[in-house]
């Protein structure tokens, strides 16, 4: 049995699917969090000075998509069939264009015009079509992968609790049925459930 | 075999990984070009509006990473045990990033660009190159030691950076990231793909 050690900073941010994932799949795992002075003083021991980093059996994984992945292989969430798994990495991707990319401006643009301009476009034009590709890329039942929970939905669930509804509340998929299910089906998986009620408040 | 249709612009920019992949792989394929005017219309067909496309077995794939491995897979490239995927993960993920901050630079205003390409340039790019070439192996592998698809992406996206007019540092101050590149193009059908694929400007 590997011993897992997900190390992190004090947030939720791009490691808590992560840790979604170990509590679906009733992993053990050790939740490291550091900050200020411990992480100046890991940094250069991770693969690529950044954070999160994933150490089992002796090696050290970092990059978040590359270790939700290995922790969905080995809780049989990535998928059932080569394809199915193709499918499951497409919508994580996606997932981080939305988020990662056209939102990054939320925590890089200095210029609080310009932020609020971007915001504005954000939320009138770039959500808006992305969450009408994202529902038809959802299931009726609620998943994007075949007909069970995978880490693509758990991705969606936490993205946008984490992201989206944590710096632009709002009603975002009330035209959104199946993205809706999603987010039904991902917080009352029983592992999940019970971490989100237990999980460490944090800021971000 | 299922066929395979690939389907991307005239271009290498973040489509040229999988025809490198399928190369390796010695996998035929359709290698589809598409024209800008030609992708508008077919822009909303796609499941994501976006380039490169993978159809095999009546599904369709979007994603160049995604795709990858799944091409990796196919053609044997993504690592032996769960661990040495995820080590083909990670080093993919990373060297992409080269990519995404060159491409991110590309489409900035003038005076933003010149200040941001400096800094890839100065800082940036020194400082990934220099983590994973702590984790490439003296023999050029990031993986064990035969090729996978970390190698492939490697070679890849800094060759394809250096299109984007971004000066990154030569490899020949990375020995182990030489070596990595000097495999790659070793490879039987990537030495013939690189010989033979269309020359474009990026």
């Amino acid at each position: 049995m590997p011993t897992y050690k997900l190390t992190y900073f004090k947030a939720r941010g791009v490691a808590e699917f992560a840790r979604l994932l170990f509590a679906a799949g009733g992993l053990e795992y050790e939740d490291v969090r550091v900050e200020g002075e411990q992480w100046q003083q890991l940094k250069p021991k991770t693969p690529m000075g950044q954070l999160p980093i994933l150490e089992v059996d002796g090696a050290m994984i970092c990059q978040s998509k590359a270790i939700g992945r290995l922790i969905a292989k080995k809780i049989g969430m990535a998928g059932k069939t080569d394809l199915e798994a193709a499918r499951a990495d497409m919508i994580t991707d996606g997932l981080e264009d939305l988020i990662g990319l056209k939102m990054s401006f939320f925590f890089t643009e200095k210029d609080e015009n310009k932020k609020e301009e971007k915001k504005k476009e954000f939320v009138e034009k770039i959500l808006p079509s992305a969450l009408d590709l994202f529902e038809k890329l959802a299931s009726a039942e609620g998943y994007f992968v075949g007909n069970s929970l995978t880490w693509a939905d758990v991705n969606f669930f936490s993205l946008f609790n984490g992201f989206i509804n944590r710096f632009i509340p709002g009603d975002h998929l009330k035209n959104h049925v199946n993205l809706n299910k999603v987010m039904g089906n991902v917080s009352s998986n029983p592992g999940i459930a019970k971490w989100l009620k237990e999980r460490p408040e944090t800021q971000f | 075999m299922p066929s395979i249709k690939y389907t991307y612009f005239d271009g290498r920019g973040l489509g040229e990984v999988n025809r490198v992949m399928l190369a390796a792989g010695g996998m035929k394929y359709e290698d589809v070009r598409l024209h800008e005017s030609k992708w508008a219309g077919m822009k909303s067909a796609t499941p994501m509006g976006e380039l490169p496309l993978l159809e095999v077995d009546g599904t369709t794939i979007c994603q160049s990473n995604s795709i990858a491995r799944y091409i990796a897979r196919e053609a044997g490239l993504a690592g032996k045990t769960s661990i040495d995927q995820a080590k083909v993960d990670m080093i993919m993920e990373g060297a992409r990033s080269l990519f995404d901050k060159a491409a991110q630079i590309f489409i900035l205003p003038e005076a933003e660009k010149a200040v941001r390409k400096k800094k890839l340039e100065e800082k940036e790019a020194p400082e990934l190159l220099e983590y994973l070439n702590k984790l490439a192996s003296g023999k050029g592998y990031f993986v064990g030691d035969q090729l996978t698809a970390a190698d492939v992406a490697l070679y890849v996206n800094y060759e394809s950076v250096g299109s984007l007019t971004i000066a990154l540092p030569s490899l020949d101050k990375y020995p182990n990231l030489k070596k990595v590149a000097e495999n790659v193009k070793a490879n039987p059908g990537i030495a013939k793909w690189l010989k033979e694929r269309p020359v474009t400007t990026y």
